[in-house]
């Protein structure tokens, strides 16, 4: 019997695992960057310091192996299981033995939002740990006054998810205990009822938070729905397992205990299928792609599926020109105007992140900075974050700033995964030369410009323009330059600048540019006429098989079938 | 809850010389009344062995080679100027690569004390503040010894002052992390300066908004105003622990009142109203600037809720801010700049200078005429003026431009004496990063101020002496446990730090029920 059990658990967990490592890694990525996990006295004092706090340590700690998503899924995986086995132990193997796989299922659920934090399961863990120890005493008496003194505690390292322990040992009193026990199993649920009550007058929490959780979620006012739930489906089953005492008994064959396992384990899967959001997770695929400069990975996915979210196509922009295409493909993709190049800023901790890796490439230090930092700022629940810091180390370092370098390096020696990196960079503190010679900070360093002006994205091509003329081989903030005018449909800036193309020794004439300057020439030239000097013969063919496309007014979608990935579409079409 | 034996074992490893460890003798006699109590001896036994496992962490200065040169230490408290009931001056060595770091600090009365340790000296605090108080208006000889790779090394002993001036009891900043535009986790905080103990008096983490602009008068803690920013912005005022949060904002002002500075007979308070702007520099050390795209000046009487406005200090040609009574309540100092053309960022053609106008405080009124009291001239701004309590001085930022000094690198500190009209720089304080917003003791003999010297980014706060005189001492930092690592691991700054005579009593439930709510305490507006 006992291996059918395990079967059905290793199957559990092992779907669990695949799921997070191959439909959902970036959500763990995402995670990941959002938190600072570190090996300090003051910062483990700060999450011990508030109700939930060892939950939410355990939950930080387990959360920055999500830097690797395939470690992070076998977490979330062996967690899941745990709670499942925990569960299971209530129900006893039976008829019902399936149900063993609820709680762990709506955990499962609550973790496909991206803002659901880890320390809300470690809070189910810690708290079905102690319901199990605590209700092995036999002696009611001391059962009972056992949990008077475990319950308040037990609120204080996993949080009101401790509710849970104290309405079961009562309930177990009821069942089992004397009149003394279960009066003492009462006052345990009131003792946890004064402590959310008062607690406000002590520490700065939010008094709903007190009694729903401080921090089981990134956004701590939002009631963690499917977390409670689980909790809920705990103490169902428990409740269950503790009046219906035909549920203890085993059940004689597999079967029954195989079928309920199959029925929600179905459901299981419908549920997951309908709860999960992929959009998300391609928008965070992207971002994750350009944290990481994996330009080709971003163009294979752009091929693959068209990105279809504003920051895919920041993202896909910079790959564009990080790898040299953007002068050549940028039309083959979806445009969403200047604001697909650079978006503004807007206050939330996920855009201003990728539009700050254009920034940073383009050698607009100060405002790849502001948009890291602000990105920081904006975490709703108040974390640090390893790549902002990183990142802001970087800036740093690369405007010479050392002593504010210094400081964030400081911190990241303290983390498990960036120690190496931080210990590697601290070489180059105070090391003009060594900086200099540095492959991306030596080259961006001597993209910074020469003389001072305020940021504006009410005039981005002018400080575009300012960047390139700072340094000519910024073949970046070139193509960044013309494509905001391209991409605001300004011809007459975009030829204007064009000559300044020499000093990036294109190869070959690029084929928007040829597309965008042939167009800009048709305006007050006839087919008839000599083309411009560099034109590919084709490319006239085509201008000219567009325009007569368009003046017999054929239907946008043949147009868009033969010329939708041509910047003549796009200047004509795309609004 | 300290053991009854804790202060005699300080008192006796005070008198202690040097590198001979107390434990033996000291505890033996500490154990023979608990004979007769078991659980207590076992308690003093716990505490033996844990004193032996921190003894045993001492290590004696041996072979020390003598250095010329006073140590280099952090935070640098050499020959600084303290007062009486300030917290224990902790301090490492300056470089990482020490090991250890050993100080000795004697009086003339041959009272020592001792602190090691890997990163601070970590002074006793008992201990600390018996010995700087057997020692007001006298010196104190510190040497320093720092067990380097190659041994110990000991520096030339440096000398700590005690002032016989006293200081207030704590001081009051608000926390937040040098940023731009989204501010997280932050909030208004009190430390008292005898221990190192910091609460918060209100953060920002039940509610949805930015705590600022927080003013006492004269350091009285019982009554505070209070700024919130937000969704949820008010002015919260704070009178004998009644709470009331009030809408600045009327239909005839400009927007809501800011940099509050209390009127020295507690009946009014002076704010400026800012639409403040933001902008951010592409490359200048500088990051960001921050202006007024229009500012005025109006007192709130507070006994009859109403802000006293002027036209002479609402005019759209100037920006007015930064309104600061003098110490008989007689004058309302401000800055002004000529308001910029529209649409104009030619920031660097701000230049603020400071004037003055009567306020008469019985009839709650302006004197008409606006006097010039510092013109910077167009090349240099005035911000943050602060006069002493007792009228001698007035202490101000001046920075090449604009109205915010805090993010100028180039701003230091000035003093002006109110008597002779006659200004300085206070070179003992400035260094070349920026020294900025600024606060009296209510003996005046002190001043706290904002420096970013420390990594040119996060704000630190720093004390001076000021004498009769005006001179000023060379400063020193908010003293720290373990001062290398709190200030390591702070990514803060300490904004507007503001000396408080006692502990700020704020009903925080209260407090974040009000901001929360809907409703909030209008104000009426006279002209006068």
């Amino acid at each position: 019997m006992w291996r059918s059990k395990a079967l059905m658990t290793i199957l559990f967990g092992l779907a669990v695992t695949l799921f997070f490592a191959l439909a959902y890694p970036h959500h763990l990525h995402f995670q990941e960057q959002y938190q600072l996990f570190l090996f300090e006295g003051s910062y483990v004092r700060d999450v011990l310091s508030v109700p939930g706090g060892l939950a939410d340590l355990l939950g930080r700690f387990c959360t920055q192996f999500f830097l690797f998503s395939k470690v992070g899924a076998i977490i979330l995986g062996v967690l899941l299981v745990v709670v499942q086995l925990m569960t299971a132990r209530l129900v006893g193997w039976n008829w019902s033995y399936g149900l063993s796989f609820v709680p762990a299922a709506l955990l499962w659920v609550f973790l496909l939002n991206e803002h659901a934090l880890l320390g809300g399961v470690w809070a189910l863990i810690l708290v079905m740990l102690a319901t199990w120890d605590v209700g092995r005493i036999a002696n009611p008496l001391v059962r009972s006054l056992v949990t008077l003194i475990v319950a308040p505690l037990l609120y204080w390292l996993a949080g009101p998810v401790a509710f849970l322990f104290a309405v079961l040992m009562l309930l177990r009193e009821v069942r089992d205990g004397t009149f003394v026990s279960r009066f003492l199993g009462l006052a345990s649920v009131l003792l946890l009822c004064v402590l959310a009550a008062v607690l406000p007058h002590f520490i700065s929490v939010g008094a709903s938070r007190l009694w729903h959780g401080v921090h089981y979620t990134r956004y701590p006012e939002v009631f963690p729905r499917w977390l409670w739930l689980a909790v809920c489906a705990v103490a169902v089953l428990s409740i269950a397992g503790l009046f219906v005492k035909r549920w203890y008994e085993p059940a004689k064959k597999w079967v029954r205990p195989m079928g309920s396992t199959v029925v929600v384990a179905l459901v299981i899967a419908l549920g997951v299928r309908v709860m999960m959001n992929p959009r998300t997770e391609q928008i965070m695929a992207y971002d994750y792609m350009a944290r990481n400069q994996q330009w080709n990975r971003i163009l294979q996915t752009a091929d693959r599926e068209m990105p279809n979210n504003p920051l895919m196509v920041t993202a896909l922009n910079l790959a564009l020109s990080m790898k040299g295409l953007m002068a050549d493909n940028m039309f083959r993709y979806v445009q969403n105007g200047v604001e697909g190049l650079l978006p503004t800023f807007v206050s939330d901790p996920v855009s201003p992140l990728t539009t700050s890796e254009a920034y940073y490439h383009l050698g607009m230090i100060n405002t790849a900075q502001r948009f890291v930092f602000e990105a920081q700022e904006a975490i709703p629940d108040y974390q640090k974050s390893g790549r902002c810091y990183k990142r802001l180390a970087e800036t740093n370092l690369i405007v010479g700033n050392y002593p504010v370098a210094r400081k964030y390096l400081l911190a990241l020696q303290k983390t498990l995964f960036y120690r190496d990196w931080a210990n590697e960079t601290m070489k180059l503190l105070d090391n003009d030369a060594a900086i200099g010679k540095h492959p991306e900070y030596g080259r961006l360093r001597s993209y910074i410009v020469n003389d001072d002006y305020l940021f504006s994205d009410r005039d981005l091509s002018a400080m575009l323009g300012r960047q390139f003329m700072a340094n000519r081989r910024n073949r970046l903030a070139f193509e960044y330059l013309e494509a905001t005018y391209l991409l605001s449909k300004d011809l007459d800036s975009f030829v204007n600048r064009f000559n300044l193309s020499e000093s990036i020794g294109y190869p070959r004439f690029p084929t928007v540019y040829q597309e965008a300057l042939l167009l800009w020439w048709s305006r007050e030239h006839t087919a008839n006429e000599q083309m411009p000097p560099g034109i590919d013969r084709s490319i006239f063919q085509r201008l000219n098989d567009f325009y007569a496309m368009t003046n017999r007014k054929a239907p946008v979608e043949q147009i868009a079938q033969r010329f939708g990935q041509t910047y003549w579409y796009y200047y004509f079409f795309v609004k | 809850m300290k053991h009854p034996n804790h202060h005699t074992f300080h008192t006796l490893r005070l008198t202690l010389p040097t590198g001979v460890s107390p434990l033996c003798s000291l505890w033996e006699p500490k154990l023979a009344p608990c004979n007769n109590n078991r659980g207590r001896r076992f308690v003093m036994l716990l505490l033996v062995v844990g004193a032996l496992m921190l003894a045993s962490c001492a290590e004696q200065v041996s072979n020390a080679r003598q250095e010329a040169t006073t140590p280099e230490i952090y935070p640098d408290y050499v020959d600084v100027t303290i007062p009486v009931g300030i917290a224990p001056l902790n301090f490492g060595m300056k470089s990482d690569e020490a090991q250890l770091v050993d100080a000795v600090i004697t009086d003339a009365k041959g009272h020592t004390l001792h602190g090691q340790g890997r990163e601070t000296t970590d002074f006793d605090i008992d201990d600390w503040h018996k010995l700087v108080s057997q020692n007001v208006g006298d010196s104190l000889s510190v040497t320093v010894s720092a067990k380097l790779a190659d041994g110990w090394h000991t520096y030339r002993t440096f000398h700590l002052y005690v002032s016989t001036d006293s200081i207030d009891y704590g001081l009051c900043y608000r926390l937040i992390e040098p940023g731009y535009e989204v501010w997280s986790k932050m909030g208004i905080y009190q430390r008292d300066l005898s221990t190192f103990e910091q609460r918060p008096v209100l953060e920002n983490t039940q509610f949805q908004g930015c705590v600022n602009c927080h003013g006492f008068n004269r350091g009285d803690p019982s009554r505070m105003s209070l700024h919130i920013r937000g969704p949820h912005g008010a002015t919260l005022f704070l009178d004998e622990g009644k709470l009331t949060a009030y809408n600045t904002k009327t239909d005839s002002t400009l927007g809501f009142c800011v940099y509050p500075y209390w009127h020295p007979s507690g009946k009014y308070i002076a704010y400026s109203t800012n639409t403040t702007r933001q902008v951010f520099h592409i490359r200048d050390a500088n990051r960001i600037e921050v202006f007024d795209a229009a500012s005025d000046i109006q007192v709130y009487d507070i006994e009859h809720n109403q802000l006293i406005i002027t036209p002479s200090l609402k005019t759209d040609s100037l920006y007015e801010t930064f309104p600061v009574f003098s110490a008989d309540g007689k004058w309302l100092y401000f800055c002004a700049a000529r308001a910029l053309p529209e649409g104009s960022m030619s920031l660097d053609s701000l230049h603020y200078n400071l004037y003055r106008v009567v306020f008469d405080a019985e009839r709650g009124s302006y004197g008409d005429a606006i006097e010039c009291v510092i013109d910077a001239g167009d090349s240099l701004t005035v911000c943050f003026p602060r006069p002493s309590y007792d009228g001698r001085y007035l202490v101000y930022s001046l920075a090449n431009y604009g109205q915010f000094s805090i993010w100028h690198h180039e701003a230091d500190l000035w003093m002006l004496d109110l008597a002779t009209g006659e200004r300085r720089p206070m070179t003992n304080i400035n260094t070349s990063d920026t020294e900025s917003f600024h606060n009296w003791s209510s003996n005046s003999r002190w001043m706290v101020f904002s420096s970013r010297r420390d990594d040119g980014l996060f704000t630190r706060p720093y004390f001076t002496h000021i004498d009769a005189d005006g001179h000023e001492t060379k400063p020193f930092m908010l003293p720290q446990q373990n001062p290398r690592r709190f200030y390591r691991e702070l990514f803060m700054s300490f904004n507007v730090p503001d000396f408080i005579r006692g502990a700020v009593q704020m009903d925080n439930v209260k407090a974040v029920e009000l901001i929360n709510a809907d409703y909030r305490e209008p104000m009426g507006v006279v002209e006068r």
